[in-house]
């Protein structure tokens, strides 16, 4: 019934996907300024909301960690597996979007990368989420889950500060599509486009989220029977 | 079969990694701009570099769904082992 549910839902999902390659190839107008290079936006715009949104999921469940790790011991490696698999996934979108970006701004601005507080603050985020990465992979002992806890939440104060930048610095980035004040928006066919790009990626992420979390709840139950194994011998 | 649906994706995985590799940098130089075809060499440009910030965004997504599956069919196998 559940990998029923997963099929089902990850056909959705991969229907949802190319309809949004449609929308933004076939269906949104050419941008006047900056011609074709402008449908980069439909993947990157997507890509950066995806992974806020798994930082965030990785900041609740390492909050969670930390509070569960004393009294409900499986609690806490739930919402350990969910921090885990929303930082994974996190840095793949960020990625995504770190490796977008310089690919527009090549054309946009004729340079690939300059140090301006969006592009800074958003390359420090992925760093950040990549050596909770390591510390998860190579470190070893009991302290590691609350060590990475921790650099979860740290980690997770840079989003609003990404967020926020190119509202509060004058930066080379452009600014804000929407909230950005009176001069901000979009052609509707563009806002169509991208919101249904919005959609298809959101939920792409939450996809593999699912399934990240799912991999790393069988490593747990793995690792523990091991632990158990072991005290018995 | 399923192990080889994961070393499928990451086979497109890879293969979209090199075709991006090759539309930047086998995309021609920025025209003068009293270059007399300038608008169109732009054009084709922007549609080069499309095509490969597409083309990343699937490579890297499809590479992770790739890893992931296997490290899944992984730890199944040995889970499995240790029940038996």
């Amino acid at each position: 019934m559940k990998k029923t549910a997963i099929g089902l839902y990850a056909a959705i999902v991969v229907a949802l996907l190319a309809w949004g390659y449609y929308q933004a190839i076939y269906v949104a107008p050419e941008d006047a300024m900056q011609g074709e290079i402008f449908r980069i936006i439909y993947y990157h715009v997507p890509s950066f909301a995806t992974c806020f949104f798994c930082f965030a999921v990785s900041l609740a469940g390492s909050i969670g960690f930390l509070a569960f790790r004393r009294s409900q011991p499986d609690r806490a490696q739930m919402a350990d597996a969910w921090a885990l698999a929303g930082a994974e996934i996190g840095v793949v979108f960020c990625t995504v979007g770190l490796t977008t970006g310089p690919l527009w701004a090549r054309r946009a601005w004729g340079m690939w990368w300059t140090w301006d507080a969006r592009l800074t603050t958003t390359l420090v985020l992925w760093l950040i989420y990549v050596s909770y990465l390591l510390l998860r992979r190579f470190a070893a002992g009991p302290q590691m889950q609350t060590l990475a806890a921790v650099l979860g939440i740290f980690g997770a104060i840079d989003v609003p500060i990404v967020y926020m930048a190119n509202r509060w610095w004058r930066t080379q980035h452009p600014a804000p599509v929407f909230g950005g004040g009176d001069n901000s928006g979009m052609d509707p066919t563009m806002v169509g486009a991208l919101m249904w790009n919005l959609l298809a990626w959101f939920l792409w992420g939450i996809l593999i989220l699912i399934l990240r979390y799912r991999v790393e709840r069988q490593h747990q139950k793995v690792a523990e029977r091991e632990a158990q194994e072991a005290l018995r011998a | 079969m399923k192990r080889f649906f994961f070393l499928l994706l990451a086979l497109i995985s890879a293969g979209l990694f090199v075709r991006v590799a090759y539309l930047v940098l086998a995309s021609p130089p920025d025209p003068a701009f009293n270059a007399p075809n300038h608008e169109a060499i732009v054009d084709h440009l922007n549609h080069l570099f499309r095509q490969a910030a597409y083309s990343i965004t699937w490579a890297i997504q499809l590479g992770y769904l790739a890893w992931l599956g296997l490290k899944w069919r992984a730890e199944k196998q040995m889970d499995g082992r240790r029940k038996n």
